[in-house]
């Protein structure tokens, strides 16, 4: 399993940097509607993997390493919403998104540096608030389990 | 030493990242999302047995591809030019700026359960409709800020 997902990572990792993701002008020009090409670079992937994943899921597929393929489709939630919101204001912000930052900065855009310690500090701090608001639930749930002062 | 063009185009770069979504699900059903791996990483360096590994595996392919990328296109070149938004900023206003944009998109991403990849890419491969909603979300709100800066900084954004 290790090794694979390894040699998937390499191959994401090498497509951001080849494909000048990393590039906060080539992202900027995107969002600011300049150029197509990543719009068309996603599309491009959206149509190679979804008929191919849909198929796979048809034939109830088995994967060698993880048991009968499950595709982890989850259904619409407000938190997509707030979450968009705020991913999408950084992204505009930075010009650059988690893998991207990380090929930016290997690359030698050392200030992708500030933006992945930032990402680092949100994701614990986003999972800090979460925990938080499951115990304050537990709490109110089962008032008299020690959980909830923990 | 140059062995890749200076850009490879979308309908190269597109296809492929397509068929790595397919592989790993195909081979590992897993889901390709980049924010995991960030997280992973650092529960891997606060408590490593908590950590999922093939995830620190799939950032730490992250690093060798995107390394192999930049030496294949002439190797690094180090500096701390950002772009419109350096030519905007003093390098001490962007240090914090860059700083709570990534805290707004780990906390955004971990909130709506996916980034650029694990919504853009991974989650609207497999319409999930969560993910089509997230990755609607980012993309407008991403595109109208951006819009609302270059307008605000009379085109300098």
């Amino acid at each position: 399993m290790n090794p694979f997902t390894f040699l998937v990572g390499l191959g994401f990792g090498f497509l951001i940097v080849a494909t000048r993701l990393s590039d906060y002008t080539v992202i900027h020009d995107m969002l600011l509607l300049r150029e197509p090409d990543v719009f068309l670079l996603m599309g491009a992937s959206f149509i190679v993997a979804m008929p191919l994943l849909w198929m796979l899921r048809r034939r109830n597929w088995k994967t060698p390493l993880g048991g009968e393929l499950q595709l982890n489709r989850v259904e619409v939630e407000r938190k997509h919403l707030y979450g968009g919101v705020l991913f999408g204001a950084g992204w505009a912000t930075a010009g650059t998104c988690p893998g991207p930052a990380l090929g930016m900065t290997l690359g030698g855009g050392m200030l992708g540096i500030f933006v992945m310690a930032g990402l680092a500090t949100g994701i614990f701090l986003r999972n800090g608030v979460a925990r938080h608001i499951l115990l304050r639930r537990d709490a109110t749930l089962h008032p008299a389990r020690p959980t909830a002062n923990s | 030493m140059e062995l890749l063009p200076d850009r490879l185009p979308w309908f190269i770069g597109g296809p492929l990242i397509g068929l790595l979504v397919v592989a790993l699900y195909a081979v590992a059903n897993k889901h390709l999302g980049v924010t995991t791996s960030y997280m992973q990483v650092v529960t891997f360096v606060r408590s490593p047995r908590m950590a999922e590994m093939w995830r620190v595996w799939f950032f730490g392919g992250l690093v060798v591809g995107s390394l192999l990328a930049t030496f294949l296109g002439g190797g690094p070149s180090p500096s701390l030019n950002y772009g419109a938004l350096g030519d905007l900023l003093p390098i001490a206003a962007i240090v914090p700026v860059l700083f709570v944009a990534g805290v707004i998109m780990g906390f955004g991403a971990r909130w709506g359960g996916g980034c650029t990849s694990g919504h853009g890419i991974g989650g609207a491969a497999i319409l999930s409709p969560g993910a089509l909603v997230g990755i609607v979300t980012i993309m407008g709100t991403a595109i109208g800020l951006t819009i609302i800066m270059h307008l605000i900084t009379g085109g300098v954004l």
